[in-house]
């Protein structure tokens, strides 16, 4: 019982991380199989049995695993092609338009022809019922009981297999929606059903309805998947612990991810910042930015002790209000398509080939030129070594392509065209960095940047170059971060309530209780999930603003603080993210400070799996040198014959100078003329500017030692 | 001389844009005023050293164009002396500014000495002094009534706030808040002036130059091959104002003669009534800007919005006209003189380009209520988004949007959230949902209207309302038919009904009354006969077309 696999289910491949203790890691993907995920699941970790020395039955190898974290995007894909559950959908008369409305946004303002997104439930099932809160959850008027009753007739006659209620000023009282809560659950039993107040009891009409109206959508689907996913499991032999990855970057329980599916929605990348932190922690830095590049998406994330939560996500232009990673994506990887725009301008994406036809060099058809034709013709791509040599790139496909779409109608030759193609993609990318850095008051010029994905470390140099960045860690796992990361994430659970009063001369007793009570029910659902108690713990945070601000600013209040009911401590720490975030706080001017949520979450800590920790080998790299090609130098605008080094071979202490190229099967690493790079202990390939390379010293400086 | 590099011209743009949104993130997430923080009434820009816009971020379309010519007017009026570390305010709708409420924030961003580019931010203030709080004055018929004027003034000199200066523009002004909110433009300038001199740092001032003015060049060719699709010829129409606030029956028309010229097009404006004497009046920035938002929704959306995209419209709106009235005439409406310039400018067009105009929109009908919060004891000021919120008009191949709001915000105005609503007025919501049979029917139907219903929860309430649509609904296109119109309606709790006119201030109003507004539709575009049968299925089935409208209108029995 002590294998440890992270599995991340990805619209392309299903990646597999596999640990065991004194083991060297074993990576593995293999293709998804959208229709039924679970097979891939099972495929794949027959495979990683038959590899293992010796090899092991599907049933042996399930026999010894201890843990399996998994990430699914079932619920994004379901939610993204609209093949959600029937939904019904029960609020107060008078308000029943809301979840379409989205409070009468048009995204794109100049153009007419820009639709509304389709509502989750049509409006034909989305029930008004009389009954009334008022603003401090005081009863108006009584519920109608009969008009619950007419609602499930209708959504029974309709055959809706999922219903949510959310009713006006809930935050304040929940009864209401018990009362209609029972009624739906002894007249439609084999329903999915989702309480607001249960999902997320704070303030705020549309967000509440859209991120509850999301559970049921997703929440029937999630189930039937998990059903079949512990079915395969269970029956090839597997006895331990199932884990479910969630958009907030910790771990659930399938019985908790099936009440609150919604919690799966953004999950898909939000392995990665945890599993960026754990590299970068290696290297004694407690922040990072954590970037990953894959076939249509690129992911930008930001990391300060823990990765940077935000409470105001989207999907498809539906608002998720639960607790997440930041993570910030354009559309923007290897398939992102060059195109000119009507004045001339090379743009790059969001269109993308996809993996079908894919890029032109894939030979399957595919006639647009995208950022991986760019790489192969600058030399960044061995077209002989893609996929450690699975696939084969047409390099005269991937130049007609760039000629016709790009290079003639811009009047370059097809060299300086790709150039342009890598110049653009990157200064895009860098862009999506900004999102996660300056945008939200901090300087990327402080913070490594962890590379991932194939395609990720062909970019970051000039990334990096263009936002100032020196120092860039490219982890050996870099093409399957978010399966490690899976295994590096705690049990987490987000607690919200709302919580109006101001700051100073709040009800401490009643804001304490609250507290309490919140730490309290995450600690049993962590008991519940079988975490020791020493393993547990619990921070509080508060959503406050200044006095008719409308947003709200999310900050860490110090447990010492709360319990010694320290007023200036609190406000010190709301005026200091204030500041830190937007240039200024009003706290000279004594503006009263408001509270409008208080939030907990309960974190269990879970085992992660050990770095190797490799000898020093020396700073000669020649041993992994496996020859040289010409590739484009863009601070020079020009070819140049580099080295290329087999990145398998690299070893603890090798120095590789820029410019070079690293290959390994999964990943390309493009050493830029201004950066040298260096193998650290646990294998990762760390850049560092050429002027800076007092950034690596403590990796050379332990062959001294 | 450096030749513009194509790529790196993509990769000026593109950081241009990223500037600007910055910029905009920065002031929607740190200003109190909701006008500003949630409704987004605010733009943010930069300029070059001469004035021209490089880009910008508008969340309301109707600001878009106004900062650009007042940047101009600042340069020439301090001729050469700016510093850096300066900022300068303005508002002054009598040299290029655009509304009173509007105040403007100018930083001038220096490299190596040189004056090279501006950022700005301009946002509409919750109070700008003046008669009447928040600035809507319909009994005003001079300036002085509305608003403080604010010429360009530098509040700091380089680097060193004048607080002299300072205090006398908010000891004009009635609210906090409001230098507050300033202070927050200010922030997101300098925010804006780092960005910029990392940029000049990189590249150098050479280069910056040659590929600002290629990506000028390269946006005036985009919009000069969107005209020359448009049949050279001179196309004229009218749009109407109903009532100036003072005189009861007044109507005043907006007449536009458009004449497009090869790879130029003219707006003339000459016909255009004379200016009223109430505030309901535009000045040459606020109309200009209207005319380039409606123009602008009938070309490539995705077009960058710089100096060269403005340079083949010619737009002229002589002074004294109800879009450009003559020093000191009062003119806080103006800015809502948008839907009617819309169309007029739609009409003209239509038979030409059909294809790419959309029928009338929902005019904008606007309350806002004043009073103390019994409870709190606090004293609230709500501007009742979410009740004036109607539909877009239809165009060929696309419906209209649903609850969407007027032309001149398109969907960047947002409704109030219903709870937060509740917390922060004393009202009660009832209703705030689409009109059934509100869309103007159509082959392609307009966009839906919304009913919005509130029990007003404070005493001694006081009550504006600005606006238009009561008199004449949005029109149809083709064949489509109209809409319905706007109305207002307060039911005191003694049963008493008071409709109050478009442009109207009503003190008094009791605790317990209650609030109904309509916001219409948009019009039809097409023969409703033609309309698709599984659509028209799906929306009876919705209950967002009655049964009845569907067999009589439409020609479809449910």
């Amino acid at each position: 019982m002590s294998y440890r696999i992270g599995i991340d289910v990805g619209g392309t491949f299903t990646d597999f991380f596999v640990t065991h203790p004194g083991r060297e890691p074993v990576v593995a993907k293999v293709l998804s199989t959208p229709s039924d995920p679970s097979i891939a699941v099972i495929q794949g970790l027959t495979e990683i049995a038959a590899g293992l020395e010796p090899s092991l039955t599907l049933d042996d190898f399930l026999g010894q695993v201890e843990t399996i974290v998994h990430g699914t995007t079932v619920t994004t894909n379901a939610t993204l092609t609209r093949n959600g559950a029937k939904s019904g959908l029960i609020t107060t008369q008078g308000v029943r338009d809301a979840l379409e409305m989205r409070r009468g946004i048009r995204e794109e303002q100049y153009n007419n022809r820009y639709t509304n997104v389709k509502p989750l439930v049509p409006r034909y099932l989305r029930a008004g019922v009389a009954g009334r809160l008022d603003r401090n959850g005081a009863e108006v008027e009584p519920l109608s009981l009969d008009d619950v009753r007419a609602a499930i007739e209708l959504f029974k006659r309709e055959g809706v297999k999922a219903v949510s209620i959310c009713f006006m000023n809930a935050f304040a009282n929940p009864d209401h929606e018990r009362a209609a809560a029972e009624l739906v659950r002894a007249e439609m039993p084999g329903a999915y059903l989702t309480v607001s107040t249960d999902l997320l009891p704070s303030i705020r009409f549309y967000e509440r309805v859209s991120t509850t109206a999301l559970n049921s959508y997703v929440g029937p689907i999630l189930d039937h998947y998990l059903n079949q996913l512990m079915g395969r499991l269970n029956e090839a032999g597997f006895g331990g612990v199932l884990l479910i990855m969630q958009s907030n970057g910790g771990v659930m329980s399938p019985d908790v991810a099936r009440q609150k599916a919604a919690l799966t929605l953004l999950s898909g990348p939000a392995g990665g910042p945890g599993a960026g932190l754990e590299y970068a922690r290696a290297h004694d830095q407690t922040k990072c930015i954590v970037v990953d590049m894959g076939g249509t998406s690129f992911e930008a994330a930001l990391v300060v002790d823990s990765p940077i939560m935000v409470n105001d996500g989207e999907i498809d232009r539906h608002r998720i209000a639960l607790p997440m990673l930041g993570i910030h994506t354009i559309g923007a990887g290897g398939g992102s398509i060059g195109w000119i725009d009507e004045g001339g301008l090379l743009r790059m994406g969001p269109q993308s080939a996809g993996a079908d036809p894919g890029p032109a060099c894939y030979g399957k058809g595919g006639e647009l030129p995208a950022t991986t034709d760019a790489n192969v013709v600058l030399g960044y791509l061995n077209p002989g070594y893609f996929a450690g040599g699975k696939m084969t790139l047409d390099v005269d496909l991937a130049r007609k392509a760039i000629e016709t779409h790009v290079a003639k109608p811009l009047g370059l030759s097809i060299e300086e065209a790709a150039a342009g193609m890598y110049r653009i993609a990157c200064t895009n990318m860098a862009q999506g960095v900004r999102e996660v850095s300056v945008k939200r008051g901090f300087d990327a010029r402080e913070f490594p940047l962890v590379v991932a994905g194939g395609a990720g470390p062909i970019h970051s140099c000039l990334i990096c170059d263009e936002l100032e960045v020196p120092l860039q860690i490219v982890p050996r796992e870099s093409s399957i971060l978010c399966a490690v990361g899976m295994l590096m994430g705690d049990l987490k659970h987000d607690f919200v309530r709302t919580f109006v009063s101001p700051l100073a001369g709040v009800d401490w007793t009643a804001l304490g209780a609250m507290v309490d009570a919140m730490v309290a029910e995450g600690d049993a659902l962590l008991a519940e999930e079988g975490v020791a108690e020493a393993d547990r713990s619990h921070a509080v945070k508060f959503d406050c603003r200044y006095l008719k601000q409308y947003h709200e600013v999310s900050f860490v209040v110090p447990r010492e603080a709360l319990e010694a009911r320290d007023v200036d401590a609190i406000s010190a720490a709301f005026h200091r993210e204030h500041n830190r975030l937007y240039g200024y706080s009003l706290e000279d001017e004594d503006v009263p400070v408001e509270i409008i949520n208080v939030r907990t979450q309960a974190v269990g800590r879970t085992q992660r799996p050990e770095f190797r920790r490799e000898p020093f080998a020396g700073t000669d790299p020649a041993a992994a040198k496996k020859g040289e090609r010409a590739v484009y130098i863009p601070e020079r605008r020009e070819f140049a014959t580099v080295p290329v080094y087999d990145g398998h071979a690299l070893r603890h202490g090798n120095l590789v100078t820029g410019p070079a190229m690293i290959e390994e099967v999964t990943t390309a690493v493009f050493v830029g003329a201004n950066h040298d790079c260096v193998t650290d202990a646990t294998g990762s390939f760390v850049m560092f500017r050429k002027d800076r390379a007092d950034l690596a010293a403590h990796i050379l400086k332990e062959g001294t030692r | 001389m450096t030749t513009a590099d194509p790529i790196l011209m993509s990769v000026f743009a593109r950081t241009f844009k990223s500037i600007t949104d910055e910029m905009s993130i920065s002031v929607q997430k740190t200003t109190r005023s909701p006008i500003l923080c949630e409704a987004k009434d605010f733009v943010t820009g930069l300029y070059d050293a001469e004035g021209n816009m490089l880009e910008q971020t508008e969340n309301l379309p109707i600001l878009a164009f106004s900062l650009a010519p007042v940047c101009r007017y600042i340069r020439e009026f301090f001729d050469g002396d700016i510093h850096e570390g300066d900022v300068i305010f303005h508002n002054d709708v009598f040299s290029m500014g655009n509304q009173n409420n509007d105040v403007a924030v100018y930083r001038p961003v220096f490299h190596k000495g040189e004056l090279v580019a501006w950022t700005a931010v301009k946002g509409h203030q919750a109070d700008i002094g003046g008669a009447v709080p928040g600035g809507y004055n319909p009994n005003a018929t001079e300036v002085w009534q509305e608003a403080i004027r604010i010429p360009p003034v530098k509040v700091v000199e380089k680097g060193k706030l004048r607080r002299d200066v300072w205090d006398l523009i908010f000891a004009n002004i009635r609210l906090d808040i409001v230098q507050h909110d300033m202070r927050a433009q200010m922030g997101a300038c300098t925010i804006g002036a780092r960005r910029i001199t990392e940029l000049l740092d990189k590249y150098g001032l050479e280069t910056f130059q040659v590929h600002k003015e290629a990506l000028f060049e390269a946006t005036r060719r985009m919009m000069e091959a969107e005209i020359a699709t448009i049949p050279n010829g001179t196309y004229s129409g009218e749009g109407m104002v109903y009532f100036d606030g003072h005189h009861q029956g007044t109507e005043f028309t907006i007449r536009v003669d458009i004449t497009v010229e090869d790879r130029r097009i003219k707006f003339d404006y000459s016909r255009t009534d004379a200016q009223t004497d109430g505030f309901v009046n535009g000045t040459f920035t606020s109309s200009a800007s209207a005319t380039i938002l409606t123009l602008l929704q009938m070309v490539n959306p995705d077009m960058p919005h710089n100096e060269g995209m403005v340079q083949p419209v010619e737009i002229v709106i002589p002074e004294g006209t109800i879009l450009n009235a003559s020093y000191p005439k009062a003119t806080t409406f103006g800015n809502h003189l948008c839907p009617p310039n819309a169309d007029a400018i739609i009409r003209a067009l239509a038979p030409v380009i059909p294809d790419r105009v959309t029928a009338g929109w929902n005019n904008l009908l606007c309350s806002l209520t004043t009073g103390v919060d019994p409870e709190k004891g606090d004293k609230y000021v709500d501007i009742g988004f979410m009740g004036l919120k109607g539909g877009s008009g239809a165009m060929r191949g696309t419906d209209g949007y649903d609850h969407i709001g007027m032309i001149d915000a398109s969907g960047g105005v947002l409704d109030q959230d219903y709870e937060m609503f509740e917390q922060q007025t004393p009202h009660r919501l009832v209703r705030h949902e689409y009109i059934p049979d509100s869309a103007g029917a159509g082959q392609w139907r307009g966009g839906l209207g919304v009913v919005t219903e509130f029990v007003i929860g404070s005493e001694n309430t006081q009550f504006v309302t600005f606006g238009d649509g009561d008199f004449e609904p949005a029109f149809g296109l083709f064949g489509g038919h109209d809409s319905i119109l706007n109305i207002i309606k307060l039911t005191y709790p003694d049963g008493t009904e008071v409709v109050p006119r478009n442009k109207d201030l009503i003190m008094g109003v009791p605790r317990g009354t209650f609030y109904h507004q309509l916001a219409g539709g948009g019009g039809g575009y097409g023969d409703p006969k033609s309309r698709d049968r599984k659509l028209l299925a799906q929306e009876v089935r919705d209950g967002i077309i009655t049964a009845q409208a569907a067999r009589e209108l439409y020609g479809y029995e449910a």
